[in-house]
């Protein structure tokens, strides 16, 4: 076997043997198995290009950049080319003692294995250690299954106690010999389960435990490019799709193809400013909020089209923002510093009116369970009714500003406002804590991301900032470019994995940014007047609402999704029967 | 217009827009009231609040050259009074991003 007992060093050994073999480049070694003619191979291989670097950079080693390619090979189970790869590049895949250590092994040559380990040019004593453990133990569980007791208790005390990292070791495979002499006196009909694992089996584990330089680890290929491909996805500031295949062919970049820049629709039924919208958590319906004093809920078709559903009329003051409970049946709505109004989604009837004698309402939102309202009050308290109006709870003291917003987190137990020009209080009524963010420049508004780990801050810069309030406090992201000077704008988290922020601005346009880089990557005109508000769909990425002062709502799409409305349009001015042939999409 | 951002002012003693009595200064940012504006007296202040900023217009004030931009209260866009962007004179930079109120266009509050 091998000639690993030799005293030359090695390197020297193996030029002698190739200055032989120079002459015969294409010779017969190419029929043999790669396992005997290793020494051969490692002679060719130190011989040529054991520097040699490929790629652009010169950073890949050639013989490294094989290895990797031949363990793949051989691990979607392609033996022969492994093995004709291994032949015909001079790169052998393992030393020709690692081969000989894995054919040991495989045979159940448990001693040779050990002594095989000790050559094979592992640096660390503990590797060795361990190694030579799992090896005997499973010399150890073999006998046992074996029925050999005699031997499986003289290789425990004389070859594994002194290797056990502890006395507890030792003594649960000493257990082991005491529970099968017990099975086999009791003579139980029970088969006796097997200890020992395959050897396939210990080989793998051998290779997790030996540095990757003595054993190229398994999957390394498919490792390297899944990194590779991981990289391109958070490279990829477009990116927005739900299930959208990445090729190795190229470089994964998604196109402004997938971020919502078209206009699909304009929503009309406001008579004046439209100030606030959101849709709903099941992504079916829209709430638009207006000066002209009403809501309106909007119905989301399965083919992406949004028609007008009910025409919430009752309050006497501009409606400044609208809430959404958990199951998207019931809808609140707040007049500014007047009253909170609670509706019911599909009949669109008022169902109770929330206010207070004296002070006026300022924001609202619902618990989580859908038992109870929240709401800001001009007087900087907050307070929590029962869904028939009693109130249950009052929090004083200075907890909102008249112009803020409230956010509830999913578990119901902190309630965010802006407190302050330039701070928002985050209170935990459970725990009574309280914990803020401090600004440097005046808060004008902010929203809650869907995991409740980011508050999305607008300043009066404008700016606007990415806040990490799971945790620890701190401040992500900024975000520039938008206009404003005297309205509240707001902005919003959206498209998939919400890895985009929209915002409006008073350039009529909707601004649009890539959450992680901070880039701006869209800029969507159409509006005549400031845009206010910007909901994106939280079901559908590539469906975008905007509020404006034009009194209009632009729902906007995808370019691919505005053809299909053209062809739609076309059928129907056919006097179409064949409108139910297009199946749109959500 | 859309949603107005209005801001109150702090202190005790506040400068009100006179159309429309929106809070645009607190009298603890007064830097100084020895200053004459279009209309008469006027006020140098440090901080504003409601105000929108117009764009930077070269001029020849009695001071010297400056660049100004004209501010406007952001409610009801009233003309209320400019903003020192730049002074040529190193004896006037001091007042380079401070305010200027004309009193004529203010109402007094509080104090």
């Amino acid at each position: 076997m091998g000639g690993v007992e030799d005293d030359e060093p090695a390197s020297k050994r193996m030029k002698l043997a190739c200055r032989e073999l120079k002459g015969n480049p294409n010779d017969s070694l190419l029929s043999e198995p790669s396992f005997g003619s290793s020494r051969d191979l490692m002679a060719r291989l130190l011989q040529s290009e054991e520097d040699e670097v490929i790629g652009s950079k010169g950073v890949i080693k050639k013989v490294e950049f094989v290895q990797i390619i031949a363990k793949a090979l051989y691990s979607l189970g392609y033996k022969k080319s492994g093995a004709h790869l291994e032949e015909e590049s001079g790169i052998p895949l393992h030393s020709s003692a690692v081969n000989m250590f894995m054919h040991q092994i495989l045979d159940g040559n448990w001693g040779e294995s050990v002594a095989t380990l000790h050559s094979i040019g592992l640096k660390d004593e503990s590797t060795v250690k361990s190694a030579s453990f799992l090896i005997l133990e499973q010399k150890f569980f073999e006998l046992l299954d074996g029925g050999k007791v005699m031997d499986a208790l003289k290789t425990l005390r004389t070859e594994i106690a002194h290797l056990c990292a502890s006395s507890n070791q030792l003594r649960e495979l000493s257990s082991n010999l005491v529970s099968f002499s017990h099975g086999a006196s009791v003579g139980s009909s029970n088969q006796v389960n097997l200890r020992a694992k395959s050897r396939p089996k210990l080989l793998q584990e051998l290779q997790e435990l030996l540095p990757p330089t003595i054993m190229v680890p398994e999957r390394r290929l498919e490792q390297l490019v899944e990194q590779a491909l991981t990289l391109q996805r958070d490279a990829c500031v477009f990116h927005n799709s739900l299930d959208r295949e990445i090729s190795l062919y190229t470089d994964h970049q998604c196109g402004r193809d997938q971020i919502p820049s078209r206009t699909l629709q304009i929503l009309e039924a406001h008579s004046d400013e439209v100030w606030f919208l959101n849709f709903s958590h099941n992504g079916k319906y829209l709430a638009s909020s207006s000066n002209d004093q009403s809501a309106i809920i909007w119905e989301v078709g399965t083919n992406g089209e949004v028609s007008l559903k009910h025409k919430l009329s009752g309050h006497h003051k501009p409606v400044s923002s609208v809430s959404w409970s958990s199951d998207d049946g019931k809808l609140l709505t707040c007049g500014v510093e007047e009253s909170v109004r609670c509706w019911d989604v599909s009949s669109g009837e008022c169902l109770h009116v929330y206010e207070k004698s004296g002070p006026g309402l300022v924001s609202c939102g619902w618990s989580p369970d859908g038992k109870s309202i929240f709401s800001g009050v001009n007087d900087r308290s907050i307070c929590m009714w029962d869904l028939d109006g009693k109130e249950v709870e009052n929090w004083k003291g200075q907890r909102t500003l008249r112009i803020s917003d409230l956010e509830i987190t999913r578990d119901g137990k902190q309630i965010m406002s802006i407190f302050k020009e330039t701070a928002i209080l985050l209170f935990d009524r459970e725990a009574k804590s309280e914990r803020v963010i401090e600004e440097d420049q005046t808060i004008t508004s902010f929203s809650l991301s869907r995991d409740n780990r980011y508050l999305l801050v607008n300043l009066v810069g404008p700016e606007i900032h990415l806040w990490n309030i799971d945790g620890d406090i701190n401040l992500v992201a900024k975000y520039k470019g938008h206009k404003r000077t005297r309205f509240v704008i707001k902005s919003c988290f959206g498209g998939s994995e919400q890895a985009f922020v929209a915002s409006g601005s008073e350039d009529s346009q909707v601004y649009i940014w890539h959450r992680g880089s901070e880039e701006l990557i869209g800029k969507l005109s159409g509006h005549s007047g400031s845009v206010n508000c910007v909901s994106w769909n939280p079901v559908n990425p590539h469906m975008l609402a905007s509020a404006s002062d034009d009194g209009t709502i632009r729902i906007w799409g995808l370019n691919s999704h505005l053809q299909q409305h053209k062809k739609l349009q076309q059928v129907h001015s056919n006097g179409g029967s064949m409108a139910a042939a297009y199946n749109g999409r959500t | 217009m859309g949603r107005l951002f209005i801001e109150d002012a702090k202190g005790e003693k506040v400068l009100m827009c006179k159309g429309c009595r929106v809070d645009s200064a607190s009298y603890d940012d007064i830097e100084s009231k020895e200053f004459q504006g279009r209309y008469g007296r006027a006020y140098l202040f440090r901080k504003v609040v409601n105000i929108v900023i117009g764009s930077s217009e070269p001029r020849f004030l009695s001071s010297g050259f400056h660049v100004v931009n004209d501010i406007y209260c952001s409610s009801c866009m009233q003309l209320v009074g400019w903003r020192y962007e730049i002074a040529k004179e190193e004896s006037q930079k001091y007042k380079e991003g401070m305010f200027i109120l004309e009193k004529e266009r203010m109402e007094k509050k509080g104090g």
